[in-house]
């Protein structure tokens, strides 16, 4: 049955950027994979509740379960950095994934399956320059699930910081201080304008509102459903 | 937005354009045509479809009727019109011998039709037959033919030995062939389709035995099943065949589109399409356990049962499968849900779009949309309370779904997400009524899966359940059902998600320890020897440090004996210095192993050799059978550690069967010396009962030691067959060419492969094995229920639950009672789940484990046989 609509089960357009097998070997591993790669984790989610998610595609009658799960860590921190393996025993148990999980929540947030060509050493650790996955270093929106910013908009973030800490290094307090900008047309006149000074305004002011602002991009709402 | 380099991956959920955009050819266009044809409106497209099929050139029958089986069989909602098609094609004589183009197009489907039976690939087949059956209502073909169709199907039921699975289907194929066509047939021959119903109720008054271990509800005091809340598939079938008889088929045209209905009489000069006889080809039989084919699939054919489906909606919400338009309304969903297993999304869209494909008025139109026409009385049904029933009752058949449980639960997280205002409602409604159908004897493991399918879909949906409308059911005991239910779907949305996160959407009231719903402290794991005063604090150290310092497997097991030591000048009087070692070892191991999974596996694994000391009483540190005693005990001690989290005692058990420290059998009997509710507060366990916990790692057990079986057996045939085909090349080449010194076969065809003698030696003893673990587990439910007199654990209920009496003052059954029920139900469970298993040894298990029941009048004893009698086909 597939002359009608297109199967879940079909290895996606994921790949192994490292891989070193040619296109056709690659094909021929995943139609026998018995391994996941499970992307868009919660840097919280722990391997027991994968276990407890994926264990409900195992087909141990059959000579199946869960062999093992890897969890992908940061590369510096050595935290889980949102994505792992699972490996099964057979290959119908990850091809029931595709089918049944991908693209359905685990700890509240859209994960997704893809066929694997299997676990290889070195493979746990993200690829991204900051340690984690690469997704996290150009991510541009806001997500608690995952450390906040993604990694690129963080350093972007601390370096603005940094610069505007810097900028008023030489803030200087007193009169004449800050600049009045020049005051309306007067007469010719020695006057002087004084303006008390304040406390600069802080950068961190408005940027805790813009991130209340900024939604979770693949957190989907499914909560229109009533009960 | 770009992401740069990582822009390449895409990480929406969305795969939907993952189909390539693929060049047609002129014949896969016409192709597509004919599949596509309908989706908007059927009728109108009709007379277009036709033209573009006539004036297709060149005419490549086998391409077209290839396009005409697969639209038939994998979108069957549009077979009427497929027909009318077939119809418009066969109007007039488009070739010389004065034969249609829809005849042509006919002959050769009917090849498929063929191939699909020789198969007996079931759905396609009936699919085809309703086709036909609309074919034959639109005369173009004849109805004798017809109706030797349909009594090939018929004939099946007289076959000798016939199973049940086989009969049940080739029923569907005769029963809707004659609802279809059924004001043509019986026009043509009454007699011919009074006879084919005849055999039909013959056949499905012999079931009763069956249909009592598979019902729904359990009545276990009564011998016949009885089906308020759920009803049968054949005796569906056969109320609504019945009741269409009983009209002359007048009603089929109110049960399905008949499209072609007002078409002009055909061409008289165009004879009709005769279909050719068929016989159905019979199952292939595997007789022993090694003999099939090298390559063929070597699954143990699965037990059919009678299939209860269960309804909880009234008849004005959602159809009664026992009248002929509820039974199409049914059947076409599920055939929906069948076909479109590999794409849940796009089942979820066709079900939503299912009323295009009825007739108008059957279901409520949509909220908002034009009412186009008078709602058609008896129907005007919900269609997304019609749909959540069907799905549920597929996936609560007993003793298993037939696909795996979680396609359901996200086939209806898909409803929900595209549909929530209409499917949402719906959805509530269907858990309120399957949660009551549990005061009402809905099966165990009917109510662990609605558990399970809770928890799931409430993990998709923020865990948003409006709990305090069971506020009220607090005050039912502890074991009650629905208690039991509430604490299971809190569990498991806990091992979905957290601890904290589940508390807190769950009203005060239950939060409270006292009720048994949700435990106080978030699972974890429980070292008994970290607390400084216990008297072992000190041993138990020193083997921490030793698996803390990465020490060699070799150096604990030598280091054991210290401990052993430091622990007999330890003042316990109770003590078993044995166990004591076991138990701070096994511990210690799973406490640096307790981070994670994996660091759990990395544990394990680290210190084989020293697991396989313990569980050789400190015998042997390289495997074998090992020593009950200490094997028991390390169960128990993982018991102990884990007992705040029964998923970690699943997952340790599973692992230590998996690196074979422990047999399935070890697990088994360390279940049933549990005797209570494991993991659950003392207050609440009541005795000698089992739990759907205790369930869970029992199945766990005898899943694993079937599947291993099933390895063996499948690495069997593939040595044999590489045996075959190395003997096959040498004879080959030792035919064309000429022997000489060097080109010897390297194998000679008299000695056997060794690798072969060894997987058969596997095989033998993983036999043993299963034979073991299923004598194993039927002996233990055979103690529960059936105790002994001088059994002091026995649970003084579990003949009280088995009488009519018993069941019918369920309102005053405390913990015991229902603890008591609960067991019977798992033993059916058993009995059914794995009666294909069961029926290889039935005479040496139940010999053994029945002996001493031998002449015994006790109802218990006897129930326990009858379940096994029927589990096993052996009832009269």
């Amino acid at each position: 049955m597939a002359h009608v609509v297109a199967p879940l089960d079909q290895p996606s357009n994921y790949k192994d950027s490292q891989a070193r097998i040619d296109r056709l070997k690659q094909v021929d591993i995943l139609s026998k994979s018995t391994t996941l790669y499970i992307g868009n984790l919660s840097f919280y989610t722990t391997e027991e509740q994968i276990y407890e998610l994926f264990t409900k595609c195992a087909s141990p009658e059959d000579g199946g379960g869960i062999k093992r799960i890897i969890m992908g860590l940061d590369r510096n921190t050595r935290t889980p950095c949102g994505f792992c393996f699972v490996e099964y025993y057979t290959h119908a148990e990850a091809l029931a994934c595709m089918r049944y999980i991908s693209g359905s929540k685990l700890d509240e947030r859209v994960i997704r399956c893809d066929l694997d060509l299997g676990y290889k050493e070195g493979r746990q650790f993200g690829r991204g320059k900051s340690g984690g996955q690469v997704r996290d270093e150009h991510r541009q929106d806001y997500d608690p699930g995952r450390g906040g910013w993604g990694a690129q908009a963080q350093r972007m973030e601390i370096e603005r910081r940094r610069e505007a800490e810097e900028r008023y290094a030489d803030v200087q307090e007193g009169p004449g201080a800050v600049a009045t900008g020049g005051g309306d047309w007067k007469e010719a006149e020695n006057n002087v304008v004084e303006v008390k000074l304040k406390r600069p305004r802080s950068l961190d002011d408005e940027g805790d509102n813009m991130r209340m602002g900024h939604r979770t991009r693949l957190d989907e709402d499914f909560d229109g459903e009533r009960m | 937005m770009s992401y740069g380099r990582g822009g390449r991956r895409r990480y929406r959920e969305d795969y939907d354009d993952r189909r390539r955009e693929i060049h047609e050819t002129p014949e896969q266009k016409i192709k597509s045509v004919i599949i596509k044809f309908g989706e908007v409106d059927p009728v109108a497209e009709l007379p277009r479809v036709e033209k573009q099929i006539r004036d297709h050139v060149p005419l490549n029958i086998p391409n077209l009727s290839e396009a005409f089986r697969l639209s038939v069989t994998e979108q069957p909602y549009k077979i009427p019109y497929y027909a009318a098609l077939i119809r418009l094609l066969h109007e007039q004589p488009d070739y010389s011998d004065g034969t249609s183009l829809g005849r042509l197009l006919l002959e050769d489907f009917w090849k498929g039709f063929q191939s699909y039976l020789d198969k007996l690939a079931w759905r396609e087949t009936r699919l085809c037959i309703q086709f036909f059956a609309h074919l034959t209502m639109a005369k173009v073909i004849s109805p004798d033919s017809m109706i030797a169709l349909l009594q090939a199907f018929t004939s099946v039921l007289d076959e000798f030995g016939v199973s049940l699975g086989r009969a049940k289907r080739a029923a569907m194929c005769a029963a809707e062939g004659l609802m279809f066509a059924g004001p043509i047939l019986k026009f043509h021959s009454t007699s011919s389709v009074t006879d084919m119903i005849n055999a039909l109720q013959t056949y499905n008054d012999t079931m009763n035995s069956p249909k009592w271990l598979v019902q729904s509800t359990v009545s276990l005091y009564c011998d016949n099943p009885f089906n308020e809340h759920a009803d049968e598939l054949l005796d569906s079938l056969l109320n609504s065949l019945k009741a269409l008889n009983d009209s002359d088929f007048s009603e089929t045209s109110n049960i399905i589109p008949q499209p072609y209905s007002d078409y002009p009489p055909l061409d008289p000069s165009l004879s009709q399409f005769n279909l050719p006889s068929v016989l159905v080809p019979p199952e292939v039989i595997e007789l022993d356990g090694l003999s099939s084919n090298p390559g063929e699939d070597i699954q143990l054919k699965k037990e059919e049962w009678p299939e209860y489906h269960i309804h909880f909606f009234d008849n004005e919400i959602s159809p009664d499968p026992n009248t002929p338009a509820g039974y199409v309304v049914r059947t076409s969903l599920l055939d929906l849900i069948d076909i479109f297993e590999v794409n849940r999304k796009e089942c979820a869209r066709l079900l939503l779009e299912y009323p295009k494909w009825n007739l108008p008025g059957t279901f409520k139109p949509k909220p908002g949309a034009p009412v186009e026409m008078e709602p058609v009385p008896g129907k005007d049904w919900q269609l997304e309370s019609t749909i959540l029933e069907t799905i549920l009752g597929a996936y609560l058949i007993l003793p298993e779904a037939t696909h795996k449980s979680l396609y359901y639960i996200s086939l209806i997280t898909e409803l929900c997400k595209l549909s929530p205002s209409t499917v949402g409602p719906a959805l509530g409604k269907s858990i309120r009524k399957v949660y009551t159908l549990l005061s009402d004897g809905l099966d165990v493991d009917a109510a662990r899966r609605f558990a399970d399918w809770f928890a799931v879909h409430m993990s998709n949906f923020n865990f948003q359940w409006v709990w305090r409308e069971w506020l009220g059911d607090l005050a039912l005991p502890v074991q009650h059902p629905k208690r039991t239910f509430m604490r299971r779907a809190i569990e498991f949305e806990i091992r979905l998600a957290y601890h904290e996160r589940i508390l807190k959407t769950l009203p005060e009231q239950m939060q409270s320890p006292d009720m048994y719903i949700i435990s106080e402290q978030a699972p974890g794991p429980d070292f008994e020897y970290d607390d400084p005063g216990h008297p072992y604090h000190a041993a138990a150290q020193t083997v921490l440090n030793l698996f803390r310092g990465r020490s060699k497997a070799e150096d604990v097991i030598s280091s054991l004996d210290g401990v052993k030591r430091e622990l007999e000048n330890v003042d316990d009087p109770g003590m078993n210095v044995d166990a004591a070692v076991r138990f701070i070892t096994m511990q210690s191991l799973l406490h640096i192993g307790s981070r994670s999974f994996s660091h759990l596996l990395n544990a394990i694994e680290r210190y084989l050799p020293l697991l396989r000391n313990l569980a050789s009483a400190g015998m042997s540190s390289t495997g074998g059978s090992g020593n009950y005693e200490a094997k028991m005990d390390i169960l128990t001690a993982c018991a102990s550690f884990w007992k705040q989290s029964r998923q970690m005692i699943s997952i340790v058990f599973d692992k230590l069967m998996q690196y074979q420290i422990v047999d399935p059998t070890d697990v088994v009997a360390w279940v049933f010396l549990q005797g209570s509710g494991l993991g659950d507060p003392h207050e609440i366990r009541a005795p000698s009962s089992l739990s759907a916990f205790q369930w869970d790692l029992l199945k766990g057990a005898l899943d694993k030691a079937n599947g291993r079986v099933l390895i063996a057996k499948r690495k069997v045939a593939a040595l044999r067959k590489e045996d075959d085909d190395t003997r096959a090349r040498a004879k080959a080449t030792a035919n064309t060419m000429e022997v000489d010194a060097d080109a010897k076969p390297e194998e000679s065809p008299t000695v056997d492969n060794p690798a072969l003698s060894t997987a058969l030696k596997a095989f033998s003893t993983l036999t043993q094995e299963q034979k073991a673990v299923l004598s194993r587990t039927l002996e233990g439910f055979a103690a529960y229920l059936a105790p002994s007199a001088s059994d002091h654990h026995a649970n003084p209920a579990t003949r009280v639950v088995i009488t009519g009496e018993g069941w019918n003052n369920r309102a005053d059954w405390g913990r015991d009672e229902w603890a008591a029920w609960e067991t019977w139900g798992w033993y059916r469970q058993f009995c059914r789940a794995y009666s294909p298993y069961l029926r290889n040894y039935s005479n040496t298990l139940s010999t053994v484990s029945f002996s001493r029941f031998e002449g015994s009048t006790d109802p218990a004893a006897e129930l326990i046989r009858r379940t096994w009698n029927v589990a096993t086909g052996q009832d009269a």
